[in-house]
């Protein structure tokens, strides 16, 4: 479950008003700096600059090299970041930020480190939304409406219409107007988007021919030198070998350990697992087309036959939470009062006899001399053991109820075809990135069926698309709250989805490692407080 | 094409040369026609994350510079080849050819390596066996030959890694990491050592040179020679050993590069075989077209080799028997 | 495999001028495995057919994961998902069958018919055969499947095919090889000189009395290769795709779990791997040595 369909790229986040201000001076805290932190990475990023890429392993780069306006700090809280301060007019439509003025660019080679300022802001956001440049933010941005220089130090972003929880968004990072050579556009074909330059604690110094990326402490980080001097992201084509690296000191961290080797690594005391939230959720997708699947009971039905406690502990060592709606568990939107459904098969088997269902001469369901058999269409990854594993004890569990599921896997780029663009299928395992203000329009909403959009099962119910609206346009948290709250229970009773769990991903690491505070999705937001004791720095 | 029974080496050269470039443009017609044919849009590996509609994916091919009809963008792709611009890389926007040349060194070094390997195997059970006729101990060996060359190579790799930590402790990864510790540079060659064993062609290396071996110990002046007592060792090692020993690591390039593939993804190798992998995933066109041209290159460049050895070990070839495959 | 430039045609008569000749029992014996080895690959397609099996390869035991052998009547063990490794080693030789197939008869077809055409009529045509063997040769095999798979898209099939069409050449070099060296004995002459007709001697003759052995070793070959390669195509996750069991697929699911001590998952598919290439390749060799050894006298 490497892949993600990424609906938002940051996490729920909540507003706070005030603004702190943290001084440029190198990190007196009496820890000490040195050594070098090796760690793997199952792939290969593709591109390194904030903008083009799309995939996880460059988002955790670019969390060392750049910053945005405001940040995230380890309670989840906004804080300033290249931004010292921000005000928001009272229409809520216009965002002013007071940029820092003790920040510089890492120095390109050859050449001086410039100022950060002003220009750069309405740049990154210039090039970020121009139609050349492909990227995945840009529906991320849409609600901007313009961003204006106000001086040097002050820009002003004005918002189309006034949203809640926009300060979060503010996190995009920044990129230096005297970086990419293009001054309009970004594409793959920038030298930028190899060799990047950020204000961030690390730069980026070398790749070697095994692509490994080195990068360095930046001496003039405006929150003070980071503690370790290099990090160097080393890239695994086989996950095996990955944890047998950690295990055996050729690396020192791992950021994503295989579910399947968690026990090896507890049982060994020289390394820490440290668990975050995968933020994401699986989930069984139906396709409402199919007039089978068109009947709630069936749905229904089959969300009773599965036994998610079961594959939760076999599969994942029981990391992770069960849930039964589209919001993340804990986060204000889930709805604790509506439970997920039990495993009960008999339960299952009343429901399809309930919608007419009867067994037929060889156990599969029938109805109408129909036969309950469904196509599950499943994207292939080399790495696809956990998939594999979920999708097949899927088709198992539905076969004990008399339901006939054949499972494909396809290539990733056929799958999203058939299920985004075709929709030839029947049922689909997949998961989302949980909105990060809870916006599940795109995928419920009755306007978003259609090609390439995101409500690829048909899903149409007018209250849904009513409240979806409601909830978009409402600024009043408690009523959002109220409101998200129905829909979840909606979502749960109606079963487009059978909605699976959210993870928990552990990272791995040695123990000489101290101070680790890992950001959930971007990983390494904290990189620059970790550090290593000077008796293991060697 | 019959060319006189003794042939300068230069014009050998020059005429092998010929041929290579003449397969090297045939090669490049197979992979175009292929890509040609697929089904699907290479570009949308750039489009995904930000799905947009048709109009402007169309926008952006012509952004992106592709003609339309099949023999200009095969031509105008041909010509780029020639002048060594091998397009940029869909998924990362690097140039094709700068990339497989900063990683075509390490696969060269595995898959040489490797031969040498496989030549340190298959050379002495196959001399011991022609020369000593089948005996217990040769036989085992030609059998263990066998059994190594039916397993899969990348069980043979996690086998071989599992056996290295748990004997010696040691992790064996690539050699850029394993030659950080002093102690441990020699188990570097581990890669090298498992695809030499299990690249599956021992077996055949070590019945090719028997048999030649064997035929050559069995020509009649060899024998009356051996009979009088004549050292014909000069000979045999020239007509029975090096000249079937080239033409089987010539004919076997192909399959080491394949089993480089599976080998430098089970130890972290990083080389073309891994890129052909990661483009091959990712449906980046360009690169694995371009490893498709340099693999093809180094296989013709292999055969180049066999004949210019042939030819210098043997001057007065003739075509007739091993002749230029193909110049009758 | 057999196929070095041109001198195959002569690996019969050799064997047989040799001194050194390696004793006929050893053949015998190497046909005997070999066949054994075809027999109970048959009998373990009869039994997958009518599924004989000790369980059902696709019943799923979510509390039995990864059992060591001989664990709750699992003579192999169970595998990353509970099912019984023995059954799906069973059925795992039917997902060779057909695709193998496609292979081998790609593979003899084309390549009889250009070894044919090279080794009866030289001139252009040898030329252009020869020509076409190179261009094939001139690709790693692997190489080739990823492009085809990029190209495409993953599917056995299609990895047969290009296997197919990658073994022509070794094909048509035997062929032509054998025809050359019939035609050095001057058998074909004397064919003509008895009045037979061209095609008569081509067919009957040349093919079926004198290459037959050649393509069934062929043959043979083709089908250890055509497991070999879905093997490594299964590593790189391009294989026999779940829950359809094949010898790969249950070899990479089980090395998953090697580094954890869990070895028979892998071990068990990579053995019987292991012993039917084995087998296929002496069944080969051994046949060679009967058979080329007789038809060259």
């Amino acid at each position: 479950m490497k892949r993600i369909l990424i609906v938002g790229l940051s996490i729920l986040a909540i507003v706070v008003g005030t603004s702190l201000m943290s001084p440029a001076a190198p990190k007196n805290d009496g820890r000490p700096d040195g050594g070098t932190l090796g760690y793997g990475e199952y792939g290969r990023p593709s591109t390194l600059d904030p903008i083009t890429s799309n995939e996880m392993i460059s988002l955790r780069i670019t969390e060392l090299v750049f910053n945005g306006l405001v940040g995230i700090d380890e309670k989840q809280q906004i804080v300033p970041e290249l931004a010292e301060r921000w005000e928001v007019s009272k229409d809520g439509r216009a965002y002013t930020f007071f940029l820092r003025k003790d920040v510089t660019w890492h120095p390109k080679e050859g050449e001086d480190s410039k100022p950060f300022t002003a220009d750069d802001v309405v740049f990154t956001y210039n090039i970020m939304m121009h139609p050349r440049t492909i990227t995945p933010l840009k529906v991320r941005y849409e609600f901007i409406d313009k961003v204006e220089k106000l001086n040097d130090y002050t820009v002003q972003f004005t918002l189309k219409r006034p949203i809640l929880n926009a300060l979060a968004k503010f996190s995009f990072k920044v990129l230096p107007k005297h970086g990419p050579s293009n001054p309009l556009y970004l594409t793959r074909e920038d030298p930028f988007v190899q060799h990047p330059i950020g204000t961030g604690p690390y730069i980026l110094k070398t790749i070697t021919t095994d692509r490994e990326i080195v990068l360095v402490a930046n001496e003039n980080y405006f929150k003070g030198r980071p503690h370790i001097n290099k990090f160097i992201s080393k890239p695994f084509a086989d996950q095996n070998i990955m944890t047998q690296a950690l295990m055996f000191n050729a690396i020192d961290m791992v950021v994503l350990v295989n579910p399947r080797d968690i026990p090896e690594l507890q049982g060994d005391k020289r390394f820490i697992l440290q668990p975050y939230n995968a933020l994401s959720y699986g989930f069984f997708g139906y396709n409402l087309r199919n007039p089978l699947l068109a009947d709630k009971r069936v749905r229904k039905a089959f969300t009773y036959a599965v036994n998610r406690q079961e594959m939760l502990d076999s599969f994942f060592n029981g990391q992770g939470t069960i849930i039964s709606g589209p919001f993340a568990p804990g986060s204000w939107a889930y709805n604790l009062d509506v439970q997920p459904l039990p495993f009960d098969p008999q339960k299952a088997i009343a429901l399809l006899r309930e919608a007419g269902f009867n067994p037929g001469p060889d156990g599969v369901m029938q109805k109408d001399g129909k036969k309950l058999t469904l196509s599950l269409k499943v994207p292939i990854e080399k790495e696809s053991e956990a998939v594999k594993r979920v999708v097949l004890a899927f088709q198992n569990y539905l076969k004990n109820i008399g339901a006939a599921v054949k499972v494909e896997f396809k290539e990733w780029q056929a799958w999203k075809e058939s299920v985004f663009l075709e929709h030839d299928f029947d049922i689909v395992f997949a998961s989302w990135v949980f909105d990060d203000s809870a916006d599940i329009s795109s995928l419920f909403h009755s306007a978003e069926i259609g090609s390439w959009k995101n409500n690829f099962g048909a899903y149409s119910n007018p209250e849904v698309d009513g409240l979806i609206v409601e909830s978009k346009l409402t600024l009043d948290h408690e009523k959002r709250r109220t409101i998200n709250r129905k829909l979840h229970a909606i979502l749960s009773d109606e079963a487009p989805y059978t909605f699976l769990w959210t993870l928990t991903n552990y990272s791995g690491h040695h123990k000489k490692l101290r101070r680790v505070a890992i950001h959930p999705y971007k990983f390494f937001s904290f990189a620059d407080e970790w550090f290593i004791p000077v008796a293991d720095q060697k | 094409m019959k060319l006189a029974a003794t042939k300068p080496i230069t014009l050998v050269l020059a005429r092998e040369l010929a041929l290579a470039a003449l397969l090297l443009v045939g090669v490049s017609f197979v992979v175009f026609v292929i890509l040609y044919l697929s089904p699907g849009d290479p570009f949308s590996v750039l489009l995904e994350g930000q799905i947009s509609n048709h109009a402007a994916r169309a926008g952006l091919r012509e952004a992106l510079g592709v003609p339309r009809t099949w023999y200009v963008q095969y031509l105008s792709w041909l010509g780029n080849l020639l002048q060594g611009n091998f397009g940029t890389s869909i998924r990362t926007g690097l140039p094709v050819f700068g990339e497989i040349a900063r990683v075509a060194l390490s696969t060269l070094y595995l898959t040489l390596g490797s031969m040498l390997v496989t030549l340190l195997i298959a050379v002495p059970i196959a001399l011991h066996s022609s020369v000593r006729g089948t005996t217990a101990l040769n036989w085992l060996l030609t059998m263990l030959a066998y059994v190594v060359s039916a397993l899969p190579v990348f069980w043979l790799g996690y086998v071989a890694v599992y056996v290295f930590i748990h004997q010696f402790g040691v992790f064996p990864l690539t050699a850029r990491i394993a030659a950080s510790s002093e102690r441990t540079w020699p188990f570097s060659l581990l890669p090298i050592f498992v695809l030499g064993i299990g690249n599956g062609t021992v077996s055949e290396v070590v019945r090719h040179l028997r048999e030649e071996m064997s035929r050559v110990m069995g020509e009649d002046y060899i024998r009356t020679a051996r009979a009088k007592g004549a050292s014909v060792w000069r000979h045999a090692f020239k007509e029975g050993l090096l000249i079937p020993m080239t033409e089987i690591i010539a004919s076997k390039i192909p399959f080491i590069l394949g089993g480089a593939v599976i080998v430098e993804q089970v130890f972290n190798w990083p080389g073309m075989g891994r890129m052909a992998w990661q483009a091959a995933q990712d449906r980046d066109f360009p690169v694995i077209m371009g490893i498709a041209m340099i693999a093809a290159t180094l296989v013709r460049l292999g055969s180049l080799l066999q004949r210019v050895v042939y030819v210098a070990v043997n001057p007065r070839a003739s075509n007739e028997r091993r002749g230029a495959a193909w110049a009758e | 495999m057999k196929r070095y430039s041109q001198t195959t045609g002569e690996v019969g008569e050799s064997s047989d001028l040799s001194p050194w000749k390696t004793a006929d029992a050893l053949d015998l014996v190497y046909v005997g495995y070999g066949l054994l080895i075809v027999v109970l690959v048959l009998v373990s397609y009869v039994l997958g057919a009518f599924t004989w099996l000790p369980y059902d390869p696709e019943q799923i035991r979510v509390d039995l994961l990864n059992a060591p052998p001989g664990s709750a009547g699992h003579l192999l063990g169970t595998d990353f998902l509970g099912r019984d490794i023995l059954s799906r080693l069973i059925v795992g030789i039917q997902a060779y069958f057909l695709p193998g197939l496609l292979a081998i008869v790609i593979s003899l077809l084309l390549g009889t018919t250009l070894g044919a055409l090279a080794g009866y009529r030289s001139g252009e045509v040898e030329t252009l055969v020869t020509y076409f063997n190179n261009l094939v040769d001139s690709f790693p095999r692997l190489v080739l499947i990823l492009l085809v798979i990029a190209a495409f898209k993953p599917g056995i099939y299609y990895i047969m095919v290009v296997v197919g069409v990658t073994g022509v050449p070794a094909v048509a070099s035997l062929i032509a090889g054998k025809i050359e060296f019939l035609a050095q004995k001057n058998f074909i002459e004397a064919a003509h000189v008895l009045g037979l007709p061209s095609r008569v001697i081509l067919l009957k003759h040349i093919l079926w009395h004198h290459c037959m052995p050649l393509l069934v070793i062929q043959a043979t070959i083709g089908m250890g290769e055509a497991i070999l390669i879905e093997t490594s195509l299964s590593y790189l996750g391009f294989g026999v795709q779940e829950p359809t069991p094949s010898w790969g697929n249950m070899v990479q699911a089980g090395a998953n779990y090697f580094f954890q001590g869990k070895f028979w998952p892998s071990t068990a598919p990579a053995l019987s791997i292991l012993f039917t290439i084995l087998g296929f390749h002496l069944l080969g060799d051994g046949l060679n040595g009967i058979l080329e050894g007789s038809a060259g006298k």
